[in-house]
């Protein structure tokens, strides 16, 4: 039986549960957001699965999630699972960016200014 | 016949013999009784025996004629005996023939697709020695059976019709569910609680999506969906692991690198899911079960192997045969109260594509189920879409470069930072370091061609250093994206630092591109 109206597949076939195994990167991952900076430590083994194993690749400069999710057609929190993974088994290391809490209070440094105009 | 035409022949001089015997006999007896008795009697005598002799004549000829007549009778009759026990040997040959020969052939034209009209007319056959009346019961009996058999066909074929069309329906809805679905997870990719229940909506989506595809196959059309180009087997064996219930039970190891053929992608998904259902359903759920593809001399086998309840002797031979069953042409009929759809959905694909299935006891104690997919039906991966975002990572390397200058200007933490704006020199060396990582990636069969028509476009407008042309080039794009202010503070630079700004030529630009990739 030949069936019309049914347009020719073009995207792939695999859902993305399969490729996070069914996680949606709920809980753990609290230390990535969409700037941590993420480095690879060593090229892709043999045998890794090919969104890990790209993402291995593409860090061997320092990449921001966000970027990686871009270039990989994936959505941030499969991601992130992915990573995840890839820092439990120390492929890659991921550097956060630098939290407001830890840079001085602008305030103080308004304060600093204005002191050094009075001088 | 050749007896009865015979035997009036040595019949009629016996008789002659026989009729004159008596007249013979009693003749003598008179002449006797007429020349022993006194004269005065003799007259009387003699008259006695001559009328004795005359009646008895008469009685002889009379019982001779009889008996011709009724030799001749027996023989008209045995003809006649002989003749009718021909006609019933013929009629006997004849039925045997409509029932052995004439009917199945029949019923097999006709459920080949064959008009009735037409099988009615071609089986119209010889006639000699047969009375017209016994040929038009004969030609009755075969017209009543035939119709009754091609209703019975029409009704099914349109039962199995309504049933592919309803799954057909049911097929559109869930494409369409499912690639707003993929949408709705881009979208809310960054909030996990909502990513999470996506995920569930789409695995379920999926599942339906496979029961709607087996009713289609069971009804003879097609699974599905169509794949216009070559997928690559792993992500084959993902989306079938993606179409069943138990998908992180299974463990998929080393897949050969390998691409299968548009046409045969849908099908092999859903044999593979079917098998890999059966696998996971039929074993504790707590163990694993292992999903293998291997090239084997005739084609690629995929092994599935689950360390579940043994297989006994006598219920592989049921599954075999089910299978062979279902190759045989099974239809939704043959189902049963509780249909078992899996293996005669993957029996089905098999015969229509020239899978090969065998389910074996397995060393872990469960069933290992191989099916071969034939040579015809791979190709190499370098045929194979890219838009599989499994080796498809595709999207990867031609977007690397980029990235890479993005992340060396942008994000100032890295070390190579401080190269990249200074000259024209490190940034090659730069670019020269990316050649060997994108070249691994190409013998991993990604297409990368993508990127290079955007700045071949970009090139004539830009303007940029004619010397360092890989520079040049690089820094075209960013001039038309002002996304990526790093890449734009390099052009920037590098004019500051001595070169001449001109319009470099395409075909310069295109080729430092190929270099630069």
């Amino acid at each position: 039986m030949s069936e019309s109206g049914q347009g020719w597949e073009e995207g792939s076939p695999e859902r993305l549960y399969v490729i996070t195994g069914g996680r949606s990167g709920g809980s753990e991952t609290s230390t990535l957001d969409l700037v941590t900076l993420v480095r690879a430590r060593t090229g892709p083994p043999p045998g890794m699965p090919p969104e890990q194993a790209a993402i291995v690749r593409l860090c061997s400069s320092p990449l921001s999630v966000a970027e990686i999710s871009a270039y990989l057609n994936l959505p941030v929190s499969v991601v992130t699972v992915l990573l995840t993974d890839l820092l439990a088994e120390k492929r890659v290391e991921a550097r956060s960016p630098i939290p407001p809490a830890n840079l001085p209070d602008v305030a103080l440094i308004e304060a600093v200014m204005h002191g050094l105009e009075k001088l | 016949m050749v007896r009865a035409g015979s035997s009036p022949g040595d019949h009629r001089p016996t008789a002659t013999s026989a009729w004159l015997f008596p007249v013979v006999i009693v003749a003598a007896v008179a002449t006797v009784a007429v020349w022993t008795v006194p004269s005065s009697a003799r007259m009387a005598v003699l008259w006695c025996g001559v009328t004795a002799t005359v009646a008895i004549a008469v009685l002889a000829v009379e019982v001779a004629r009889r008996g011709h007549l009724n030799a001749e009778l027996r023989a008209e009759v045995a003809r006649h005996d002989a003749e009718l026990r021909y006609r019933l040997a013929q009629q006997e040959a004849e039925t045997v023939r409509l029932a052995k020969e004439q009917l199945p052939d029949a019923m097999a034209r006709l459920q080949r697709g064959e008009f009735l009209e037409d099988v009615l007319k071609s089986v119209e056959t010889r006639t000699e020695g047969l009375t017209a009346e016994f040929h038009s019961a004969h030609q009755a009996v075969l017209h009543s059976v035939l119709t009754a058999v091609s209703a019975e066909e029409d009704i099914r074929e349109s039962s199995q019709r309504a049933f592919v069309n309803i799954a057909r329906r049911v097929q559109a809805i869930v494409h369409q569910q499912a690639s707003s679905l993929r949408e709705m997870e881009d979208r809310h990719g960054q909030s996990p609680d909502v990513f999470g229940d996506l995920l569930r909506l789409d695995h379920g989506t999926a599942l339906i999506g496979r029961l709607a595809d087996s009713i289609a196959v069971l009804g003879g059309a097609r699974p599905g969906r169509q794949w216009s180009k070559a997928v690559p087997l792993f992500s084959v064996l993902r989306g079938a692991m993606s179409r069943i219930t138990d998908y992180q039970r299974v463990e998929l190891h080393s897949v050969s690198e390998v691409a299968v053929v548009g046409t045969a992608v849908e099908p092999l998904i859903h044999a593979v899911a079917e098998l890999l259902d059966n696998a996971t359903r039929y074993s504790p759920p707590q163990t694993r079960v292992h999903l293998t593809a291997v090239e084997v001399q005739s084609g690629i086998a995929i092994e599935i192997e689950d360390g579940g309840v043994s297989l006994s002797e006598e219920a592989r031979q049921r599954a075999e045969q089910m299978l062979a069953q279902a190759q045989a042409g099974m239809d939704l009929n043959g189902l049963g109260e509780t249909p078992r759809l899996g293996l005669a959905v993957v029996g089905r694909l098999s015969k229509a594509y020239g899978f090969q299935v065998s389910l074996r006891t397995s060393a872990y104690g469960g069933v290992r189920a191989v099916l071969i997919v034939p040579q015809d039906l791979i190709t190499t991966t370098t045929n194979a879409t890219g838009l599989a975002h499994g080796i498809g990572a595709a999207s990867g390397p031609r977007s690397v470069p980029a990235p890479r200058a993005g992340s060396d200007q942008g994000s100032g933490s890295d070390a190579k930072r401080s190269t990249g704006p200074q000259a024209s020199a490190p940034v090659m060396a730069d670019m020269a370091d990316d050649t060997p990582v994108v070249h691994e990636r190409t013998s991993n069969g990604l297409p990368q061609r993508r990127r290079r028509t955007p700045p071949a476009a970009a090139a004539p407008t830009g303007s940029a250093s004619p010397a360092g042309s890989v520079t040049a080039s690089r820094a075209k794009p960013p001039a038309q994206e002002p996304v990526q202010p790093g890449m734009w503070l390099a052009a920037f630079q590098s004019g500051v630092s001595g070169e001449t700004p001109a319009a470099a030529p395409v075909s310069n630009s295109d080729e430092s591109l190929d270099k630069g990739e």
